[in-house]
């Protein structure tokens, strides 16, 4: 898909998802993961040495977190991290934006951040998307 | 602290009103105890163990629900517990002391939107792990800032989520509730089995289950028995309470179920090495 194509999906995936935050977080939670969607493809399309790719490689992340889903946010950075060509700015960058995601559910919750750290209540809470209720569903 | 879950696969078991004489009973030994109401869809532990208002008082219009809503609203800090919870009057001479956080200023329509707008915001299951912290939070304040010895948390009837984070996730000990039928109690077996399976959070210990026939009358004789084959099978003992009449009817209770209550708070919660 063209580019410039794909630069207009996501400027409006952007917009209707923060239109969509304003009503509530679950109705907006599939609207990012669109928008993670279209930035993966621009990703895709654009190479890591353009600031354009870098941009998308950073957008694709940071909408996932958006979309509340961290695994695909963190198997994004991991697969933008190792490309060869991707300067350490941008791992940097993908890095603190995983970090600060698990700092700010910490510091929200910061009475269960003592006994529990972020990572392992997204484990738990995955586990208990599959399983569903008591594992019941697994 | 303690935190014990009150679970019933079928409703009307008496759970509720075990919590708040479990609540009692604890108080009587001296010690602080937090009843947390988790039955959100049906909430009632409010008429079991109620408050002390003034006359002319505004009505108390906090609880998990709206507390939890204003986690999830994205309020900078998490609102102040004592505009959560209420004092429970104990009686004369207790040494013990009580609050109860009720699930939210239920049967109100102002209540069912809130439970509907936290439906929207923060489930447990959410893959961010949000709605996971922010259960954890609820009950690890309630720890840091009121320091009870015992959490009581009624939990929800049924296979439900906020029913299994509460027994799977939350609870040290589980009492399991059910009535004399085998629909009930083949899903309280169900239920145990997963409890026992349940994965654990880092430092946590397995669950302890407690399953209780209650409402017993001379009829159940034979499903008693099967239920206690087969959870002794499990390593289970079976704990019974008697059927009776003004208890079920909201009234006083009556003296053999009263001895029974005592029995049964004793093995709960005066951990000798056979009651562990």
């Amino acid at each position: 898909m063209e580019t410039d194509l794909l630069n207009t999906l996501v400027t409006e995936a952007i917009w209707r998802a923060e239109e969509l935050e304003a009503l509530g977080k679950r109705p907006a939670l599939s609207a990012w993961e669109d928008v993670s969607r279209i930035e993966e493809q621009l990703a895709k399309a654009l190479p890591v040495s353009e600031a354009q790719g870098r941009i998308a490689r950073r957008g694709a992340v940071d909408a996932a977190l958006k979309a509340g889903d961290y695994d695909r946010a963190q198997a994004l950075a991991d697969a933008y991290i190792a490309e060869e060509a991707a300067p350490d700015s941008l791992k940097t960058a993908l890095r603190e934006i995983l970090e600060e995601a698990d700092q700010e559910i910490a510091s929200r919750f910061q009475h269960a951040a003592k006994h529990h750290t972020p990572r392992e209540a997204r484990e738990f809470a995955r586990r208990f998307s599959e399983a569903g209720a008591f594992g019941m569903a697994a | 602290m303690e935190t014990v879950a009150f679970y019933s696969y079928k409703g009307g078991v008496g759970r509720s009103q075990l919590l708040a004489h479990a609540a009692e009973f604890l108080v009587g030994l001296g010690k602080g105890v937090v009843a947390l109401d988790l039955d959100f869809e049906a909430p009632g532990l409010h008429y079991k163990l109620p408050e002390f208002r003034p006359p002319g008082s505004p009505p108390f219009t906090g609880g998990a629900v709206p507390y939890l809503l204003a986690t999830a609203d994205g309020a900078e800090s998490a609102p102040p517990l004592g505009d959560h919870t209420i004092s429970v009057p104990v009686f004369a001479n207790a040494n013990g002391w009580l609050r109860l956080m009720p699930a939210g200023p239920a049967p109100h329509r102002a209540y069912w939107a809130a439970l509907k707008a936290l439906g929207d915001k923060l489930r447990p299951a959410d893959p961010s792990g949000r709605g996971f912290m922010a259960m954890l939070d609820l009950q690890a304040r309630i720890q840091d800032e009121l320091k009870p010895d015992y959490l009581l948390i009624d939990a929800r009837t049924g296979v439900t989520e906020i029913g299994s984070l509460a027994t799977t996730i939350l609870a040290d000990t589980v009492v399991c509730m059910f009535v004399g039928n085998f629909e009930a109690f083949d899903g309280t077996l169900a239920v145990i089995e997963a409890l026992k399976n349940a994965p654990r959070l880092t430092s946590q210990k397995p669950i302890r289950v407690v399953p209780i026939l209650s409402r017993e009358q001379k009829f159940d004789k034979y499903i008693a028995d099967r239920a206690r084959s087969v959870l002794r099978e499990k390593g289970l003992t079976l704990f019974v309470l008697p059927h009776d009449q003004f208890a079920t009817a909201e009234k006083a209770i009556s003296e053999p179920l009263l001895i029974k209550y005592h029995e049964l708070f004793q093995r709960l919660f005066e951990r000798s090495p056979e009651n562990l």
